[in-house]
């Protein structure tokens, strides 16, 4: 039986991996993927819990825990094919140190800031909070209220977030880790386009000529689509691959021409491009006449530091006017892009004429269709508003956008950063479906989809993820809730700028979390949390794919999903204590009455009731709220769109299908948006239409070469840039748990050239110190390895709880943004 | 950190653990590339295709095992991906009976 087994569940995988990688397979092997009945496994489908791509596993439970995953075939995403994080999955979620009771900081059997964490009760810790937040309410008010969310919470858990901060509390102090990663590639899609989220799909990959990856290292981040790209480029040999970054790196492996830049002159390099297509007479006049207008944006914006800081001081429009811009016109336009010609832009940059030339030629000539691809390197970026418009600025004078093959497409690092933070709204400006808080009328359609009061919801934006920090630090933020992500790590200057906020002693700090990160320890009180299939949700992927989940098995006793919690919060306050008198006059009804029924008992959210959850399906969250609170949720949250461009499928399709690409119309998913024949919302006879404008035209915009906020001088030699790996995701709470994932890339190494530490004496393996003005830390060196920089910086990975980079790294951010730069500061090693 | 790693299974408790996997090369490191995945201890490769891909399977008696091996081979020169596709383990009870 034993070798029956055995043979069974190796020709399972045999049959897997045949079907993925399309070659046929031994005949032992056929029809058997995912029978159960003599392994007794019970398989389900769920987006994986790690970055943006959306790849679908097959997850299968055996005996209440989660036992086997393996790559969705059916998905056509990953196609059956997993990364290594992905391949791991199943063991996130049995760490040996998860959570299973609230901690609260206590001495003599009292809250105390200083006091030790505790075990103590649900009851307790919900007591404790919500005397701490209506404390703060009455002394100073909403905006001493804030919350910290995720591009990793799922679709209901972030609108239910929103919903409570902005209508409940009336605080838009919430913000999204998507911050530290998306906010440059949304001001860049709204300033260009007008509309969030990229045009194309990955379905471009498939169809195009070229691939030009602007800073991004797909083959470490986005494995997925990178097996996608390879698999392009090798089975297709006019395919071209160019990689530009300020190092090099494992996708490099794969260029036709890879360029290593000067950090900061990719701006330059991509007005060269657009100054070469107009020189070689390459524009395509026809597409952009009718389809795009052209505009010069404001200047000299500084760097979204401090305002006593001498750069602000410097700075000559970092005011209300930075995101402005007055019409040109293509000659004027032409002019400004003229400066940057080949020479001077390869002085600036370092990278040769030739190579310039060639990766320009891939836009210009207009039989290469063409896609451009970039994540971190473009948006953590003080300019990353700037370089967004950029890029599609050398598409849209092409007109190679929106249709298969050309694409402009701007990859996520988060499961859901499109979908929660972006298409949910949950930035401290915005509101569902791109609208923000600032619009009257915006403000008056949320107010009427939620049944509330006129006024709810407050005009002025929230403290953005920097400001936050700021604002704890300064005394200003005093109740603040973080979910879902591990912000003690992950912000730019955490000595100086994120820990004294959490221990200013006028605070509270709550943090939830599956495991004690460093940002829960540097909590006051900690919720342990569900996660991932210990329930049910919803994820929205970077090609605007929105795919669904069950609960496939219970959380540790005592954790419990972010949503839940959310709830049961709102059920300690009434409105009469958060609101004021003028909007209680409005519906009298409402006095009385809970935050948990104004915001969710709603006779909307709640319409949709238990006997649609089959009894022998797990949903601890829809049992607990007494209604099938995640489709309620999802429901109500779906008005906001449909009709307006961002349109979903009705919530029980999407538990059928391995996601859909809003929007969805007639049923029919969308794979181009702003194309005649492919996007439902262009008009008839348009050709194209970029709708989210009132012209329908996009905007090509005039954005010179700026300096970084800070470049190596003759006491900070080095340039510093951070980043990822392969084998950890983000802050590595969850892969640094898994010990073939640790095993393989255990400690954060620096890597550097081999010149720049003989030059120091130092050799590979040496313990040293990273130093810049704000901080140090310590690590040991790596000369070898994936990552090879060019002399003059070096790299380091922040996954490291141990060795915390950002204690080094600048708070510069990006003005228009507020997306820290987190690719470049100035820095000294020295030896230990 | 490492304290807090999900317990890793012992390499007599008797799991047997099978992974298979998409291994992409380059044309000209396909030879080699092949005879780096047959070096390993149980591993089988089951079918090559023209432009590169391998299909092959890993069997260890822990998960850790297999994580090493590919730890190993995804340096490989000419190895462009490696892709896990499936992987699933008969604990030690289920084994036996």
């Amino acid at each position: 039986m034993t070798i029956n087994r055995r043979a069974f569940i190796k020709a399972n995988a045999v049959a897997a991996a045949a079907a993925v990688a399309g070659v046929s397979a031994p005949v032992s092997a056929s029809n058997l993927i995912t029978s159960s009945d003599i392994t007794k496994l019970k398989w389900d489908k769920a987006p994986c819990r790690f970055c943006g791509t959306g790849c679908s596993v097959n997850v299968g439970v055996m005996d209440g825990k989660v036992v086997a995953t393996h790559g969705d075939i059916k998905s056509p995403v990953n196609k059956g094919l997993n990364c290594v994080k992905g391949y791991f999955l199943s063991k996130i979620m049995y760490g040996k140190d998860r959570l299973t009771s609230p901690l609260l900081r206590m001495k003599n059997g009292q809250y105390d800031k200083e006091g030790e964490f505790t075990p103590v009760s649900w009851d307790k810790a919900f007591d404790v909070m919500a005397e701490k937040a209506k404390a703060t309410l009455k002394a100073k008010g909403p905006t001493a209220l804030g919350m910290f969310g995720s591009g990793q919470w799922t679709v209901q858990e972030g609108y239910a977030a929103v919903k409570l901060m902005k209508a409940g509390f009336r605080t838009n102090n919430i913000d999204p880790n998507a911050r530290h990663c998306m906010a440059s590639a949304v001001g860049g899609f709204m300033r260009t386009f007008g509309i969030d989220e990229p045009m194309g799909c990955y379905d471009d990959i498939e169809a195009t000529d070229a691939m030009v990856l602007w800073g991004s290292n797909m083959a470490e981040m986005h494995p997925i689509l990178w097996t996608r790209i390879t698999d392009r480029r090798l089975s297709a040999p006019h395919v071209k691959v160019a990689v530009l970054s300020t190092f090099e790196h494992r996708s490099f492996d794969l260029a036709d021409n890879g360029m290593i830049f000067t950090p900061q002159t990719d701006l330059a390099i991509l007005n060269f491009i657009a100054h070469y297509i107009i020189k070689t007479n390459r524009v395509n006049h026809s597409f952009v006449n009718r389809h795009t207008r052209f505009a010069k944006g404001e200047t000299d914006i500084g760097y979204g530091l401090r305002p006593e800081h001498p750069l602000e001081q410097k700075a000559k429009n970092n005011g209300k006017t930075k995101g402005s811009s007055t019409p040109i016109d293509f000659e004027e336009y032409a002019k400004f892009v003229s400066t940057y010609t080949a020479e001077y832009v390869s002085e600036l940059s370092s990278v040769p004429v030739d190579k310039l030339n060639a990766l320009a030629e891939l836009y210009a000539d207009p039989k290469i269709k063409v896609c451009s691809f970039w994540t971190m390197g473009f948006n953590q970026h003080t300019r990353g508003v700037w370089a967004n418009n950029l890029v599609y600025n050398i598409h849209l004078l092409t007109g190679k956008i929106s249709t298969p093959g050309n694409s402009p497409f701007s990859l996520t690092g988060q499961p859901s950063a499109c979908g929660t933070a972006r298409e949910v709204g949950t930035f401290s400006h915005r509101l569902p479906a791109d609208m923000v808080v600032k619009n009257p009328k915006h403000r008056a359609m949320a107010e009427k989809i939620w049944r509330l009061p006129k006024g709810t919801v407050p005009p002025k934006p929230g403290y953005h993820a920097v400001l936050q920090n700021r604002m704890l630090k300064d005394g200003k933020l005093n109740f603040y809730w973080v979910q879902c992500n591990n912000n003690m790590q992950a912000a730019a200057n955490i000595a100086e700028e994120a820990y004294p906020g959490y221990r200013h002693p006028d605070n509270f700090i709550v943090v939830s979390d599956p495991y004690p990160t460093v940002t829960a320890q540097a909590a006051d009180l900690i919720l342990p949390t569900a996660m991932w299939v210990e329930k049910e949700g919803v994820y929205g992927n970077a090609e605007r794919r929105t795919q669904s989940w069950y609960q496939m098995v219970k959380p540790p006793e005592g954790a419990k999903s972010d949503l839940w919690q959310l709830l049961e919060f709102a059920k300690r306050f009434t409105v009469d204590e958060t609101w004021p008198e003028e909007l209680l006059v409005q519906k009298p009804q409402y006095r009385g009455k809970t935050l948990f029924d104004v915001l969710y008992a709603n006779g909307q959210v709640n319409q949709y009731g238990l006997d649609e959850v089959p009894d022998d399906r797990l949903n601890d969250d829809a049992r607990a709220a007494g209604f099938y609170v995640q489709k309620g949720l999802f429901e109500e949250y779906a008005s906001f769109g449909r009709g307006k461009a961002h349109d979903l499928a009705p919530y029980d399709r999407y538990h059928q299908e391995r996601g859909l690409r809003w929007p969805v119309v007639d049923g029919k998913e969308t794979l181009w948006r702003f194309k005649e024949g492919s996007d439902p919302y262009v008009g008839v006879g348009k050709g194209y239409e970029f709708y989210g404008k009132p012209d329908g035209k996009a905007v090509i915009f005039a954005l010179p070469y700026e300096p970084a906020a800070e470049s190596p001088d003759e006491e900070y030699d080095l340039w510093l840039s951070t980043g990822r790996v392969l084998e950890h995701w983000h802050s590595g709470s969850m892969t640094q748990r898994v010990p073939e994932l640790y095993k393989a890339m255990p400690d954060a190494l620096v890597y550097m050239h081999p010149d720049d530490a003989k030059a120091r004496d130092m050799r590979r393996g040496d313990l040293v110190k990273l130093v810049s003005r704000r901080g140090e830390v310590r690590t040991r060196v790596e000369t070898r390895g994936r990552n090879k920089p060019p002399k003059g910086l070096v790299f380091m990975p922040w996954f490291d709880a141990s060795r915390l980079v950002n204690k080094v790294t600048l708070d510069a951010t990006d003005p228009l943004s507020k997306e820290t730069d987190y690719k470049k500061c100035a820095i000294k090693i020295v030896k230990v | 950190m490492s304290d807090n790693q999900t317990n890793s299974t012992h390499p007599d408790s008797g799991e047997y653990h099978v992974a298979s996997f998409v291994a992409h090369a380059m044309a000209l490191q396909l030879d080699a590339v092949k005879d780096e995945i047959n070096r390993i201890d149980g591993s089988e490769v089951h079918a090559v295709s023209p432009e590169g891909k391998i299909v092959f399977t890993l069997e260890a008696d822990t998960q850790q095992t297999i994580g090493q091996h590919i730890d190993h081979l995804k340096y490989h020169t000419g190895l462009l991906n490696l892709s896990p596709v499936y992987h699933q383990f008969l604990p030690a009870t289920h084994n036996h009976t």
